[in-house]
């Protein structure tokens, strides 16, 4: 038996399989291949990247050396080009904008091995800290409508080199995905005064069902409606509309939420590839009240296929609930 | 050098990253191996779920060979006929049960992989199931979509599970989805400003231009679109304006079947049988009592085929903002399916 479920921000449908729901165990993980190309990430290696951007935790040496804990570079290959234009032009009844934008990798740890999940706390902060240093800078250049951090890991998520690294793309214009969030808000803050992240997040304190992992200032939960088996997100619990508004002190709790949430979905699902995006409030939107950023962690284990391309109505084989309680009954000491 | 374009209908933008261009040699063909019996193939009708049409030799009957062309029912439907639509709510969300209906439609009562292996008599013959299992549909109230898809050579679940053999899906569902409603709003607003069809729009502006046609004959144009989200994506629009797939006129089976074939057969040829997914982009069911949100549909929709060949993955980016980055300009794309050499004795 299906049942269909309604986003309560896109208004997007689902439809979940509770009859016959997919197991944990029963997705198939490909396995992760490793090259035998030199890796341009790895410490000693600096040369092979264009030059640095940031750097956290250099204690000595000059600028691209290889003594570093997190290091910024602009993407050799990059979707879009800081030198490009921002024209925009029309072609009959076609529009065009030129490439501009920022295209740079955080490569999150010198070690070619060590995964986001296998860092000390300590260190995922200083990666969530470059994050934010990085769009705290481009928010300086107006150009910048959007700015997106995000991981692809494992081949079949997108990841093209295996060194641990996450990218940010900065944007001349306002994504339909992103709109398409701030319009679901924005309605729903109409109607109702409130924030719906904040309903979301009230609302599964007393119902406990989606909840995956939480602390003093983060929930980690899967969403009602998720697209995906074993879809995440993590939400600060109080009201906040940008990522780059997170202060310092936070920065360890959100380590350890998003951590916690790596850890238990590697464990569970024997180390899946998978996405992770962080949803913000675009530059100069006046939507602080009704917008509430979010981390999305999208585990790769099905493929979209032609019925969800056409119609944008995903099949969710495991119930969010059931990928709650799996991954909420994972244990891990010390954190 | 990147550039961002705008889908003139729904607006979506794309990247088109020269930066990153790939020829077509560098996408490499998946490999799938057949490990399971086709229980699609003529003889085989007692293993699939029941019959629901079959353009069939006179005297066969239902569920038995000789047939051509047959549509069943999914032995794993995604939404099925035995269940209520009621719709229900639990705090701020929303629930409903799954009614809906999941066909197959098998392509050839022999063991072919692709639809391109047909005859363009024998995919005429596909035509006429397709559209016949569409307007059957729009007669059950319960429904509001169908979608009319094909997944080629996309490996999902596990390898022993894959079957090759060729044939589409049909999906109803009780309420029109999302990405449906984008599109169908953003043609009714162009037409709104214009009192033009976006689509018919699109045709003259792509005649005009040339770059991006692949194919063309006296009813139906083939294009790569010019804010192509995919490496390699298709539309096949016809020139005559219609909101409808399920209406087409039998007289353009002929037509459409040539240009399918034709598409299907380059695409096969330049970029080594790639997986691929073609979804027919279809005007919604319209039920009498709820006229008043599909007014002018029938003159601001025009139906249309989009193939999409699967060569990259959507990674953190495409999922993150919904804009999808594109490594092959559709003009170059365009330009080498076009003067792809296929075989003459296919058609």
């Amino acid at each position: 038996m299906a049942q269909l479920r309604k986003d309560p921000i896109t208004s997007r449908w689902i439809i979940v399989n509770t009859e016959n729901p997919k197991r944990p165990d029963e997705f198939q993980v490909e396995p992760h291949t490793q090259s035998t190309k030199v890796c341009p990430f790895c410490p000693g290696n600096e040369a092979m990247t264009p030059p640095e951007i940031l750097v956290h935790g250099r204690r000595s040496g000059a600028k691209n050396t290889s003594s570093w804990l997190v290091r910024v570079v602009p993407n050799k290959f990059p979707a879009l080009r800081i030198e490009e234009s921002t024209e925009k032009a029309g072609i009959g009844i076609y529009e065009k904008v030129g490439g501009f934008g920022a295209h740079e990798v955080i490569i999150e740890n010198p070690d070619h091995n060590k995964q986001l999940a296998d860092l000390p706390l300590d260190h995922v902060e200083l990666v969530f800290k470059a994050f934010r240093d990085r769009c705290l800078d481009l928010r300086k250049d107006p150009r910048f409508k959007y700015i997106l951090i995000f991981k692809n890991y494992g081949s079949s998520a997108g990841a093209s080199l295996e060194h641990p690294h996450s990218q940010l793309i900065g944007l001349p214009i306002v994504p339909s995905r992103v709109l398409g969030e701030i319009r679901g808000s924005t309605s729903y803050h109409e109607a109702s005064d409130r924030c719906i992240y904040c309903d979301i997040i009230s609302q599964e304190r007393s119902e406990k069902k989606l909840t995956v992992f939480e602390n003093d200032e983060f929930v980690s939960l899967c969403p009602f409606a998720s697209r995906f088996p074993f879809e995440n997100c993590i939400l600060p619990k109080n009201h906040q509309s940008s990522f780059d508004a997170v202060e310092d002190r936070s920065l360890h709790a959100l380590a350890q939420a998003l951590k916690a949430t790596l850890v238990k979905i590697k464990k569970v699902l024997k180390d899946p590839a998978f996405n992770f995006m962080i949803h913000t409030i675009p530059m100069y939107s006046k939507e602080f009240e009704t917008y509430h950023w979010h981390v999305e962690i999208i585990p790769q284990l099905t493929r979209v296929a032609g019925f969800e391309l056409g119609t944008g109505f995903y099949v969710n084989p495991t119930p969010p609930e059931m990928a709650a309680e799996a991954l909420r009954c994972v244990t891990i000491p010390g954190l | 050098m990147p550039e961002l374009r705008r889908d003139p209908v729904v607006g979506y933008w794309t990247i088109i990253s020269t930066e990153r261009s790939r020829r077509p040699v560098e996408f490499s063909a998946a490999d799938i191996k057949e490990e399971r019996p086709c229980p699609f193939c003529e003889g085989k009708e007692d293993e699939t779920g029941g019959e629901v049409t079959a353009i069939r030799e006179p005297g066969t009957l239902p569920n038995s060979p000789g047939w051509l062309v047959r549509a069943i029912l999914s032995k794993l439907p995604i939404l099925s006929l035995d269940q209520g639509s009621n719709r229900t709510g639990r705090g701020i969300y929303d629930l409903m049960e799954g009614v809906g209906t999941h066909e197959l439609i098998i392509e050839s009562p022999k063991h072919k992989h692709d639809l391109d292996e047909l005859g363009v008599s024998e995919i005429e013959k596909v035509i006429q199931v397709y559209t016949h299992r569409l307007n059957a549909l729009e007669k059950d109230p319960r429904f509001k979509y169908a979608l009319l898809f094909k997944n080629h050579g996309l490996i999902s679940g596990s390898a022993s599970d894959v079957i090759r053999h060729t044939r589409s899906q049909l999906i109803a569902t009780p309420i029109t989805p999302k990405r449906v409603k984008e599109e169908l709003q953003a043609a009714q607003s162009y037409f709104e400003r214009r009192e033009r069809c976006v689509f018919c729009d699109v045709l003259r502006r792509e005649r005009e231009e040339g770059s991006r046609i692949v194919a063309e004959n006296d009813a139906f144009l083939a294009f790569c679109p010019f804010a192509s989200r995919s490496p390699f994506e298709v539309w096949i629009l016809p020139k005559k304006h219609c909101a409808d797939f399920g209406k087409l006129a039998p007289e353009y089976f002929p037509a459409f079947a040539f240009v399918l074939k034709e598409c299907l057969l380059r695409i096969k040829t330049l970029l080594n049988d790639p997986p691929f997914n073609f979804i027919f982009h279809t005007a919604p069911f319209r039920h009498k009592k709820k006229a008043v949100y599909w007014k002018t549909i029938e003159e601001d929709y025009h139906w249309y085929l989009q193939i999409s060949p699967r060569l990259t993955h959507d990674a953190g980016f495409e999922w993150g903002t919904g804009i999808h980055i594109n490594p092959t300009p559709p003009e170059d794309a365009a330009h080498l399916l076009k003067e792809t050499e296929i075989p003459k004795e296919s058609f």
